[in-house]
């Protein structure tokens, strides 16, 4: 059994949510669908907020739920703290329309 | 069969409150409302910035908000007041809300000669319906009658891994037992809409769905800029949810997973049939419980993440959260604190089991911590430019 309070929805996740403090140099054990998955946490993870489960290549879709919760904006490494620093949205994009990108 | 004690309205529906709004039709009726409801205890403001000056799609949306308050079901009866001529006709909306058999008045400020003898007129209005509605008597009626709200409220990600769920299940509990649910917030179904849509009961309101949240994103990328901010909000990302797809798709749990009936417009009648219905809103949380109000449910739960004071005139909130730390921040903003099922070994089920009795307790008449604290807002979603 993995720790119940690092959290992983579906399988397909990439991403598991932290309901507890959890700190760098920790190793935790998080259920991902049938596996359990081993992760050396790289950096400190509040409550509430979000662990590389995996290496992420920057434009890597985010998997949270089973479905996409948008895309990487830099290489993610397993352990990292996954946020609005490393993670952009595909919706309410009015600056890209705006950029025509 | 459940039954709870409502009362009675003339046009069918049962209320759980028997509330007296006053209802201004304009700005600047405002300030008569919130005197005349400061001197008639158990009146209820109901104050905007709108009605006049608006284009016809926000005059529409503004006088069938106002009605829906008007006709709600806990409402014994209501008092308009309009300060001369408006767009949103003052006597107009007093006689729709008398065609329900519901008591009403319309007083016009300039027809009374000004605001001193405008008040009077409101407060004694609105002092007779007061009296009256006190002297009606709750009745046994049974639980199918009840309109189920559902509205997020600072959403972290808690919400969609627990306190989500209890909504959800209290919810369905109402729909089985005959009753119906509505749950809104469109620009909350951004990355979700497909499967939310695969849920519809049929075809034309599956595609309803996909084309009121195409009409949000385009009008989000009409902006010119990244909606991040807004969506989420600074709360919802210090509470750990990083875009919009990811709040929505925590946010639609709140819905569990049975059938769509339909999709209905802001502050549009939600329809009688039993099921799950969603109201066509914005994220904004007091934009979105106003015009679930104006849809006639007759309570709300706001299942929050972080805490919240939103509430609503006329219909009770309960406010529920999972995050264990709102419910020891913020107490008098969490009138259900199902926790332990997230971080203790309690059970969704267990966490549905105490939203639902806290449920049958308001509907028949406990009050919510915001109804206690005389909380509430009321924000009319509008649509276009004033002129």
């Amino acid at each position: 059994m993995g720790d119940s309070h690092i959290v992983a929805v579906e399988p397909a996740d990439n991403v598991a949510t932290a309901i507890r403090e959890v700190s760098e140099g920790e190793t935790v054990t998080v259920d991902v669908g049938d596996d359990e998955v081993v992760v050396d946490v790289l950096e400190d993870v509040r409550f509430g907020h979000k662990i590389a489960l995996e290496d992420i290549e920057r434009g890597d879709t985010i998997i949270k739920y089973g479905l996409s919760i948008g895309q990487a904006s830099e290489e993610i490494d397993a352990g990292e703290w996954v946020h609005v620093h490393n993670v952009e949205s595909n919706y309410g994009r009015g600056d890209l329309a705006a950029s025509g990108d | 069969m459940t039954d709870f004690l409502g009362y009675e309205r003339d046009d069918g529906s049962i209320g759980i409150r028997n509330f007296v709004p006053i209802i201004a039709t304009a700005p600047y009726a405002n300030d008569t409302v919130k005197r005349a409801a400061d001197i008639v205890d158990d009146a209820i403001p109901i104050t905007h910035p709108l009605g006049r000056c608006q284009t016809k799609p926000d005059v529409f949306q503004t006088y069938r908000t106002l009605l829906g308050y008007g006709t709600h079901p806990n409402t014994y009866g209501a008092v308009v007041v309009a300060h001369a001529g408006e767009i949103v006709d003052g006597d107009e909306l007093a006689g729709d809300i008398g065609e329900t058999g519901r008591p009403s008045a319309s007083i016009n400020i300039h027809d009374e000669k000004g605001v001193m003898n405008g008040l009077k007129a409101t407060v004694n209005a609105a002092q007779e319906m007061v009296q009256d509605a006190s002297a009606q008597r709750r009745q046994p009626h049974d639980i199918s009658n009840l309109t189920f709200g559902i509205n997020c409220a600072t959403s972290d990600t808690t919400s969609g891994l627990c306190q989500h769920k209890a909504t959800a299940g209290a919810a369905w509990r109402l729909i089985d037992q005959g009753g119906r649910a509505v749950f809104a917030e469109t620009p909350e179904f951004f990355g979700g809409e497909e499967d939310l849509a695969e849920r519809a009961v049929n075809d034309e309101v599956a595609q309803k769905i996909l084309d009121y949240v195409e009409d949000w994103e385009q009008r989000l990328q009409e902006t010119g800029y990244d909606v991040r901010g807004a969506q989420p909000t600074p709360d919802n990302m210090d509470g750990g949810l990083t875009t919009i797809e990811e709040k929505a798709l925590g946010a639609l749990v709140k819905s569990g997973d049975g059938p769509i009936q339909d999709l209905v417009d802001y502050a549009e009648k939600v329809p009688d049939g039993s099921g799950m219905y969603i109201m066509d809103t914005p994220g904004h949380g007091a934009e979105s419980v106003t015009g679930i109000g104006a849809g006639g449910a007759h309570f709300m739960i706001i299942s929050t993440g972080q805490g919240h004071t939103l509430s609503n005139a006329v219909m009770p909130t309960i406010k529920i959260t999972g995050n264990p730390g709102s419910a020891e921040r913020v107490p008098e903003e969490t009138d259900v604190d199902v926790s332990e099922a997230l971080v203790g070994d309690a059970s969704i089920d267990w966490a549905t089991d105490e939203l639902w009795d806290e449920i049958l307790d308001v509907v028949n008449g406990k009050q919510t911590l915001s109804e206690v604290l005389g909380e509430s807002q009321f924000a009319i979603h509008r649509i276009g430019p004033s002129t």
